[in-house]
């Protein structure tokens, strides 16, 4: 269902976790969206954010967001992705897990 | 609208050709367009704008609160472009249905196509929410249903995942329109098929005509008010382009009929397909706009009052490469005469000929 790639492996723990807390909120988007989608400008596959709610195209660094389960990936709605954005979201998961 | 890059590209060349060889030639300005905005984008000849396709979004979101039930046209362009799926013993698991009128394509899929998995997308948010709360009182529940919100020039779709794609009146509002089909054919398995609906250069020639009238008489000049549309063999060579086989292209004229030409705006309005030119005057003078009302009436309204505004709707069919389909032989592969065969079938012929 998702693709990884070896940076996320190790947050996939944290991940788990933030996902069950999600799909109480009703944001999870379903499977098969999430295996037909693809990035829109490089045609690669895409990868599900669960701590900031968007789909992350990793060849080109950018997310997209997921508006009440409707993803967007209209390019003008994506969101490049600094890199100062993994230690927000690494601080994000960090929270999830202190709450757990 | 390539052909306008071309056409510009060309001038300036001929300019260049004409500076170095007669000194003295008349050097027309360096562009035949005012607006800067459209050069910069000229440059890069391979992506011609013409179209806002950020105002065509806005434009698509005020148009979810504004969209009537029941549209009559939509729903005859819809019903039509669906028929078409009762002609296929195919059936269809996965669909996606692009842009355009949405809602009446849900609505009036009626079981068609055998269709499980139906994807909805579309530029404006809006829109597929209003799609998506109206889904409830739908009795197509069998149907399951996703949204997603994406643009037609950048189809967000895996290769070979769809196996019908369903465009109704839409993919007009493209810059790209070759390329947007490109990506649904490449969308769509093998074997799929593309079905899409756009509305072509006859349509609204009346308010072309009023529009540029009450221009001229108003303000001397005139400005594009009603977008560059598609003609009929145009559409027939995009299918081509993008590589659908067995295309087939077919039209039908619409003419609705309106109160006044007021409620034509707002129809217009409510189905989204207002102006969204790039090179668009921002500035409707209120002057201008009842003129337009004024000579839209003397000049095109029926005996009993009403004023017809005339729809032209190109319907294009086209599926993705499959070794099953009918393909034609290699050119100089046949093995048998004409000769011979009016031979075998001659005597059949001839009888069946004074009938």
């Amino acid at each position: 269902m998702l693709e990884w790639s070896s940076q996320d492996l190790n947050h996939y723990k944290m991940v788990r976790i933030s996902k069950a807390l999600l799909k109480e909120a009703g944001t999870g988007l379903s499977k098969t969206l999430s295996e037909i989608l693809v990035c829109p400008l490089t045609k690669q596959p895409l990868r599900v954010c669960e701590e900031t709610n968007s789909l992350i195209s990793d060849s080109i660094g950018v997310s997209f967001p997921i508006k009440d389960g409707i993803p967007s990936l209209v390019p003008k709605d994506g969101k490049i992705l600094g890199v100062n954005d993994d230690q927000i979201k690494s601080d994000a998961a960090d929270a999830a897990m202190n709450k757990e | 609208m390539r052909a306008f890059g071309a056409f510009q590209r060309s001038s300036l060349l001929l300019r260049r050709r004409r500076a170095n060889n007669e000194p003295y030639a008349l050097v027309p300005s360096g562009s035949f367009c005012t607006d800067n905005g459209f050069e910069t984008t000229s440059n890069d000849s391979s992506r011609v704008s013409i179209f806002d396709r950020h105002l065509k979004r806005k434009q698509r979101d005020r148009a979810a609160w504004l969209t009537r039930p029941n549209d009559s046209f939509v729903d005859a362009v819809a019903e039509n472009l669906l028929d078409r799926l009762e002609d296929c013993r195919k059936t269809f698991p996965t669909a996606l249905c692009l842009g355009g009128s949405l809602e009446a394509v849900r609505r009036l899929l009626r079981g068609r196509g055998g269709i499980e998995k139906l994807i909805m997308m579309d530029t404006s948010y809006d829109m597929l929410k209003s799609c998506k709360d109206a889904q409830q009182d739908a009795h197509n529940d069998n149907i399951e249903t996703f949204f997603v919100v994406g643009d037609e020039e950048f189809l967000p779709l895996k290769e070979s995942s769809l196996d019908l794609a369903v465009s109704c009146l839409g993919l007009h509002w493209t810059n790209d329109l070759p390329g947007a089909m490109i990506q649904c054919k490449l969308a769509l398995k093998p074997d799929g098929l593309f079905l899409g609906a756009i509305l072509g250069g006859e349509t609204l020639k009346e308010l072309r005509v009023a529009c540029t009238v009450a221009q001229m008489e108003r303000e001397g000049g005139i400005s594009p008010r009603v977008s560059p549309l598609a003609q009929v063999r145009d559409a027939g060579n995009l299918l081509t382009r993008a590589g659908f086989t067995l295309p087939s292209v077919d039209v039908d004229q619409y003419t609705v009929k309106y109160n006044s030409s007021m409620e034509l705006i707002e129809h217009l309005r409510a189905m989204g397909e207002t102006n969204a030119l790039l090179q668009r005057n921002k500035i409707l003078n209120r002057e201008t706009a009842l003129a337009t009302a004024a000579i839209y009436d003397s000049m095109f309204a029926a005996e009993d009052g009403s004023i017809p505004a005339t729809f032209q709707v190109i319907y294009m069919t086209g599926w993705r490469e499959h070794y099953s389909q009918p393909k034609p032989k290699r050119r100089g592969s046949a093995t048998v005469s004409f000769k011979d065969i009016h031979k075998h079938f001659g005597s059949e012929n001839q009888s069946a000929q004074p009938s």
